[in-house]
């Protein structure tokens, strides 16, 4: 051992040095706790969340034009769409859409398949429910988006 | 009215004035005020702990989390209250008791001020270090008592930790007893006239001879933390090896026993080492900023102090947004602003004045300790059992043997010196 190491223990400096870090770490700018409910994180860009379907803003009408392309796409086969063709305007227009939620691993594969940009993995976290019968998800939940259980005093 | 008018004009402690009605008023606002002390210091403690995790700590319970001990202390009472089937009932229901008992009878003697204090005794730290030492056989009873394996363990453990960080405390202690006979020429062991001594020499002990006061205090102060069974030396309660030693057995009220004694006995302990080393209820820097107008403006910064504080509230309060849900909070940080400047305003009559600072001056030394416990918590690891008996031994019992055999031999050399410049003059 060196003679500065001796000196160093003597006067406890590595004690000191571990007590000024403690002690600076107090600063209320290093909190890194959330307040969950009341302060909410920023999502970044290209999270894979809760899955949505697209409404057009001009029309109000769904963009998915019922290709089944997402259900091919799905490697878990949780996808089902129905659609059938309109005689007048003879495109194919979607009535049932189901996403089964739980079985999804949100590998983003079905929004990749999707050629409206319909299908879309949202930046939406909030899904937890308290039994699997909600997991199931209709066109409606899809389009209207899942809202959170509210709790109230 | 008449016993007010005596106390007020009384120069002396209770104890020595012979007041039965001053002491037992003394004993009750010892035993409540070290009590919300306790209230208190658990809510800092999670606090301050958890900043320097960089955690926020309790933020629900009230504001900021401040009633949080409140409702720790209410859920404690209306817990079950568990003995298990196969532990000594009686002395399992006395540890407690005991422990409770050993860390509210040092407070009999611990000067809050020159006449702030239950008595003096004039074996005062003889007494101290004794009653203190007695908190060990709690601890073993209520280990032994369980009937388990952890509880066991850890009183094991206590009682080896404690008894031999005493000696290194008990070393550093007489090393300052021999201080207080420097110039005076007797020696005291009386809590009260350690201060005093402190007072006449114009030095607080841990500057006398420097480095040796410093020496033995730092020793103190590091025995005191291994006997008060806080971190980095809480190894008897060592949360991951032995659940939480002892108390593991303990539920509810007789847990929340251990844990108001555990508080106590840690205020007891600094006030212990604030009275022999850092002056008592003494003002800081006596020499440098010395003389009667520096005493007077010292003298001043309680009263300062409270109107500051009742003055941010005041201010907080008015600047908080109005909103309903604020409302409550609103009100009681402005009722406790008025209270907190009332007082403060109180303190600047110069009879209250004089008697309130020995109070504060003490209350603020020990709070400075609490505040490092609760520092060292937060920094150091846990040491293994090998390297507390190390430290204990090995580093700690032969620096403060060292340090008062030197102390022994200075102060000599220094009375004999002072001595021969008076003979020859």
């Amino acid at each position: 051992m060196s003679l500065m190491a001796i000196v160093r223990r003597f006067l406890l400096v590595d004690f000191f040095q571990g007590m000024a870090v403690t002690f600076r770490s107090q600063h209320p700018d290093q909190v890194v706790t959330e307040q969950y409910p009341l302060e909410r994180p920023t999502i970044v860009e290209g999270f894979r969340g809760q899955p949505r379907l697209e409404v057009d803003p001009d029309t109000g009408l769904t963009k998915c034009i019922a290709c089944g392309l997402c259900v091919t796409a799905c490697p878990e086969k949780l996808i089902a769409v129905e659609g059938e063709r309109n005689p007048e305007t003879k495109k194919k227009q979607m009535t049932t859409f189901s996403y089964d939620v739980s079985r999804c691993m949100f590998c983003g594969l079905c929004q990749e398949a999707c050629p409206q940009e319909c299908l879309k993995l949202s930046q939406g976290y909030e899904m937890a429910l308290y039994s699997r019968d909600g997991m199931k998800l209709t066109r409606e939940n899809l389009e209207q988006g899942q809202k959170p259980t509210e709790y109230k005093r | 009215m008449a016993p007010i008018l005596e106390y007020l004009k009384s120069t002396v402690t209770p104890g020595e004035a012979g007041s039965v009605l001053w002491m037992t008023v003394y004993v009750l606002v010892i035993f409540g005020g070290a009590s919300l002390a306790t209230m208190v210091m658990v809510w800092m403690e999670r606090k301050i702990l958890a900043h320097m995790q960089v955690r926020l700590g309790p933020m629900r319970v009230g504001p900021h989390g401040l009633l949080q001990p409140v409702a720790d202390s209410l859920k404690l009472l209306i817990k079950e209250d568990v003995i298990p089937r196969d532990a000594d009932r009686l002395v399992f229901w006395f540890a407690p008791l005991m422990v409770v008992m050993t860390a509210f009878t040092m407070y009999i003697v611990l000067p809050f001020g020159r006449t702030h204090a239950v008595t003096d005794i004039n074996i005062g730290i003889l007494f101290l270090l004794g009653v203190s030492s007695l908190g060990v056989l709690g601890v073993i009873m209520g280990g032994w008592s369980s009937n388990s394996h952890y509880p066991l363990l850890g009183a094991l453990r206590s009682s080896a930790q404690m008894v031999s960080y005493e000696i290194p405390m008990g070393l550093a202690v007489v090393s300052a007893v021999l201080m207080t006979s420097l110039k005076t020429g007797t020696g005291t062991m009386s809590m009260l006239g350690i201060v005093e001594a402190q007072f006449l020499q114009r030095q607080w002990f841990a500057f006398t001879f420097f480095p040796l006061g410093l020496i033995a205090f730092v020793v103190f102060a590091i025995a005191m933390i291994a006997e008060t069974n806080r971190a980095p030396f809480d190894l008897p309660e060592a949360e991951s090896e032995l659940v939480a030693g002892f108390m593991t057995e303990y539920s509810g009220f007789r847990w929340s026993l251990f844990f108001l004694a555990e508080y106590a006995s840690m205020m007891a302990v600094s006030a212990i080492a604030v009275t022999l080393w850092l002056g008592g209820w003494l003002r800081p820097f006596p020499n440098a900023l010395g003389g009667h107008g520096w005493d007077v403006a010292f003298a001043l910064v309680p009263a300062l102090l409270f109107v500051g504080i009742g003055g941010a509230c005041l201010l907080g309060a008015l600047r908080m947004p109005t909103i309903k849900e604020l409302k409550i909070q609103r009100f009681g940080l402005a009722g406790f602003g008025f209270l907190v400047l009332a007082l403060g305003l109180v303190m600047f009559v110069p009879t209250v004045r004089d008697r309130v600072q020995d109070i504060f001056w003490f209350v603020a030394k020990i709070a400075c300790f609490m505040y490092l416990y609760i520092w060292y918590r937060g920094t150091f690891p846990r040491y293994r059992f090998d390297q507390l008996m190390k430290v204990g031994w090995k580093v700690l019992l032969p620096i403060a043997l060292g340090v008062l055999l030197i102390t022994a031999t200075i102060g000599v050399r220094h009375e004999l010196w002072t001595l021969i410049v008076e003979v020859t003059r």
